[in-house]
């Protein structure tokens, strides 16, 4: 029984455990003192550093880790103190117990910055008390950032408990079960977010920005930009891995909503499924006229299930046929940007595609504060569609 | 960075993340595959095709006055960039598409300009570069003048927008900065004109406007009342290097102190500007210049010390003398130290010294900004428990390093009161430690964007070179006489005296 009651955690990753809140603030500060007398034997200092708060809902032991082995990648640009409230799945039958555990980790870069780390590990149904044991233990000034590693769910406390600290939200809809659908929670939550009180960000929208940069890039072309008016078809595909199983078109559905939000597309067809997976459906330009949209999965080696593996957009003018092709070539690294006029390449370049990890992906959202009202858009524009 | 003229709308480029691409353009390097286009600007190209921060469409046409061919000229840059890139190995992928479209046009006489200009329409049509142009001066400076005739007489500027960046020196003194304006001019409005002062695109010399001007604490007590005087120091432990040619002409006051020194002078002395836009800051970075107390040619041993190095050590290393460095002349006068007492006369820094020297084979290489703030009015701990209290200083480091320091009292802990300088530090790259991009992709990204805001205007420069004029003069007289100290030291005791005439000392940096 005591088992059940205080769960195994793995003090090397996690630190010791401590009693109480207060507790754990003196155990920081001996640790620090401990690795600050450390590094002066090694002839150098340290810094604590710390530009913002990182708080971590997980619900898997997996998820929990990575966010520990993220954030120590993260130290080096974004100090921060790291706290994971990792809860249980199943609750029923447990009775309700919070143990602490802190650590001060040192960089195995060689970097001679620390940062803190503290774990809440929950067991049962404590949702309604998680935030009286985070609200102290943030560092008092410094911007809050939630990091939801599942799909966020409606009407539940602790979500709400944890956002109202927020100012900023971090999903990744790559996880998301089924993104017609989440997308839509997500959708909804950033309307209701009418104040802008904290910012929505999804690490498949960030992981598009090149994808974005690129697209919009033709359309710097005066010739080109009148293209953005008549155009009859857009084809986006995606990553998926060799049996096909996990579709997670995501990004690829982002992308399109990007494109219909910033372009006044209307819905026509709500997401229809269409050959191996893909979805097929038609919008409506500003002037009325249909576009085909058409997301395909795709297997190629080198690209990670959901992501973005190419691109074309083709539109009429006159009676000559242009098309902005975005592809992954020579290598999965790099993409092959070109514009056909009636099948003869106008114009070609190739650029480098960084494929970033999640801590990197991490890293550029936590140097944005506010929100992000083109996602917000792109986001509304699917709304519709489911 | 300040808003730029705002590109013909593309609705795909709006939201915070995509706006730093420029509009598509045509760079036209003069002097192509001179040491400055191959060790910086082809590197800073390069890099931003890199980071996607180059428009889609892009060409760069190389103009020199000796012939080559496209592949020629390409395999030159490859090879520079392959060896100064600050990223390494070079990307052949998307090197190979960048250099689809570089060009090179030999431009000896008019019927090169003219090919030059054919070449240009062509490229507007061929890579859809919408007819703006970016000339930029990587010449040496004498070359600066024809080539900007050159391009008003052969029509070059393009159908979009047209623009050219000149490089440092911008003019040897103030007759020769106005007039190179004055011809600048007759191709360009000074809107289209980016001089270069590449320690402007530094991140931490912006930062300096950052920490002044985007916290609440520090300006109301950033003036004459709590400050006691402003130390501002660029050292360099280099000598002059294989650069003998154009530092005997320029010496330290030239190629440092009437640029780089003075910018950093008008950024800690500015008032707040109204918004950070191109316009705002430079207008109050050039009050700040016509309020610097001129220093008369009467004045100049008063307040002004040259030096030039001698042999000594540099990190245990025997070097020599500046008379024995090659391609100096055994009896030169260049100086290679320079202290200067200077005042700016306003409200805000009425009677507050800001003490500057800079010179080679200092040292260490170090760049800061210290100010110096009045003790406490009030002695409230007696003498023996506060023997190791200094006043409070903030240090704005630029390089190497980058950050900023306080220091403050604070009681040691023992029984008893003893009390101790102690040093609050923040170092930049310890909270985001990140590569700062190079100076020089900064400057090009800004000017293909339009964004001045970094670059130096025509008063500026005027305003410079006024200061610096008298006090060349002067020295051309030798007065006073030209002071030796050793490689190695902290510059010669004539600037120690003229620190301690004071009442003050030199920091240690």
């Amino acid at each position: 029984m005591a088992s059940a009651l205080t769960p195994v955690v793995d003090e090397k990753v996690w630190g010791a455990e401590v009693p109480t809140i207060s507790s754990l603030e003196r155990e920081l500060a001996r640790l620090r003192r401990i690795a600050g007398a450390h590094a002066k034997e090694q002839g150098h200092t340290v810094a604590r550093a710390a530009v913002l708060n990182l708080v971590v809902y997980a619900d898997r032991d997996g998820h929990a880790r990575r966010a520990a082995t993220s954030t120590s990648r993260l130290s080096d640009r974004h100090p921060s103190r790291l706290i994971v409230v990792y809860g249980d799945r199943v609750r029923e039958g447990v009775d309700v117990a919070i143990q602490l555990h802190c650590h001060v980790p040192r960089p195995d870069d060689g970097s001679h910055i620390y940062y803190e780390q503290v774990l809440a590990r929950v067991r049962g149904d404590a949702d309604d008390r998680i935030a009286s044991v985070v609200i102290p233990l943030l560092v008092p000034d410094l911007p809050v950032f939630l990091w939801w590693t599942g799909t966020p769910p409606e009407d539940a406390r602790l979500f709400d408990d944890l956002i109202a600290l927020a100012d900023r939200l971090i999903v990744d809809s790559a996880d998301f079960a089924r993104p017609d659908r989440t997308l839509g929670i997500m959708a909804n939550l950033a309307r209701t977010n009418h104040d802008r009180r904290f910012g929505i960000t999804d690490l498949n929208w960030t992981r598009l920005t090149p994808w974005r940069e690129l697209v919009a890039a033709f359309f710097d072309v005066d010739a080109w930009r009148p293209c953005l008016d008549t155009i009859v078809g857009v084809r986006v595909g995606f990553g998926v891995d060799a049996d096909g199983r996990d579709i997670h078109p995501s990004q690829a559905l982002l992308l399109v909503g990007w494109l219909a939000s910033r372009l006044g597309w209307r819905t026509i067809d709500s997401l229809a499924p269409s050959e191996a997976g893909g979805l097929l459906f038609r919008m409506a330009r500003a002037d009325g006229a249909p576009i085909t949209v058409r997301i395909r999965p795709r297997f190629e080696r080198g690209i990670e299930p959901g992501d973005t593996s190419g691109f074309r957009l083709q539109a009429k003018h006159g009676d000559d046929l242009y098309e902005f092709v975005l592809k992954r070539a020579p290598d999965p690294r790099h993409v092959t940007a070109t514009v056909l006029v009636n099948g003869a390449t106008r114009s070609l370049r190739i650029v480098p595609l960084p494929a970033p990890g999640i801590d990197e992906l991490l890293r550029e959202e936590l140097s944005i504060v506010g929100s992000d009202r083109v996602f917000e858009d792109a986001l509304q524009a699917l709304v519709a569609l489911a | 960075m300040s808003t730029a003229a705002p590109p013909a709308a593309n609705p795909l480029r709006e939201g915070l993340r995509l706006a730093r691409v420029p509009q598509p353009a045509t760079i036209v390097l003069f002097g192509g595959s001179g040491d400055l286009a191959r060790r910086k600007l082809l590197p800073a190209l390069y890099n931003l095709a890199l980071q996607r921060l180059l428009p889609a469409s892009f060409a760069v046409v190389g103009a020199a006055r000796r012939a080559s061919s496209d592949d020629e000229f390409r395999k030159e840059l490859h090879d520079a960039v392959a060896e100064f890139s600050r990223t390494k190995p070079i990307n052949e992928e998307v090197w190979g598409a960048f250099a689809q479209n570089i060009r090179f046009v030999a431009t000896p006489d008019d019927a090169g300009y003219e090919s030059l200009r054919a070449m240009l329409d062509r490229v507007d049509a061929e890579v859809g570069t919408n007819g703006n142009r970016l000339f930029y001066l990587a010449t040496p400076p004498q070359a600066y003048i024809p080539i900007v005739r050159a391009i008003g007489a052969h029509r070059l500027r393009g159908p979009g927008w047209s623009r050219v960046v000149v490089e440092k020196p911008f003019g040897h003194d103030l007759p020769s900065a106005m007039e190179l304006t004055s011809v600048v001019h007759e191709v360009f409005r000074e809107d289209e004109v980016f001089r270069i002062d590449h320690y402007l695109g530094k991140e931490t010399v912006q930062n300096i406007l950052v920490l002044r001007f985007a916290n609440g604490i520090f300006e109301p007590i950033w003036n004459r009342q709590y400050v006691d005087h402003v130390q501002i120091t660029v050292a360099e432990s280099l000598g002059v290097e294989e650069r003998a040619d154009y530092y005997e002409h320029a010496g330290a006051m030239r190629d440092i102190v009437q640029n780089h020194v003075l910018q950093l002078m008008a950024l800690v002395g500015m008032e707040p500007p109204a918004a950070f836009d191109d316009r705002s800051v430079r207008d109050e970075k050039v009050k700040v210049l016509r309020a610097l107390r001129p220093i008369a040619e009467r004045e100049v041993a008063a307040r002004t010390v040259r030096g030039q190095y001698a042999a000594g050590f540099i990190e245990g290393k025997a070097v020599p003398g500046y008379h024995d460095e090659p391609g100096v002349s055994p009896d030169s006068k260049t100086e290679t130290f320079v202290a200067l007492r200077c005042f700016i006369d306003n409200w805000r820094w009425e009677g507050i010294p800001f003490f500057i020297r800079t010179g080679k084979r200092l040292p260490k290489r170090t760049t800061e900004i210290a100010i110096r703030f009045r003790v406490a009015p009030h002695r409230i701990f007696n003498k023996e428990s506060s023997e190791g209290l200094d006043a409070n200083e903030l240090v704005l480091r630029i390089q190497p390093d980058e950050g900023i320091s306080l220091t403050f009292g604070a009681k040691v802990p023992v029984q008893g009161f003893r009390i101790r300088t102690v040093n609050m530090d923040f170092v930049y790259g310890a909270s985001f430690m990140l590569d700062a991009p190079d100076a020089y992709e900064t400057l090009i990204l800004d000017a293909l964007r339009g964004d001045a805001t970094l670059f130096t205007r025509r008063d500026e420069v005027e305003q410079q070179w006024a200061f610096v004029d008298p006090i060349l003069a002067a020295w051309a007289k030798d007065v006073p006489a030209l002071s030796p100290y050793p490689a190695g030291s902290w510059g010669p005791a004539e600037a120690d005296t003229l620190i301690e005439r004071d009442g003050r000392t030199w920091r240690r940096p």
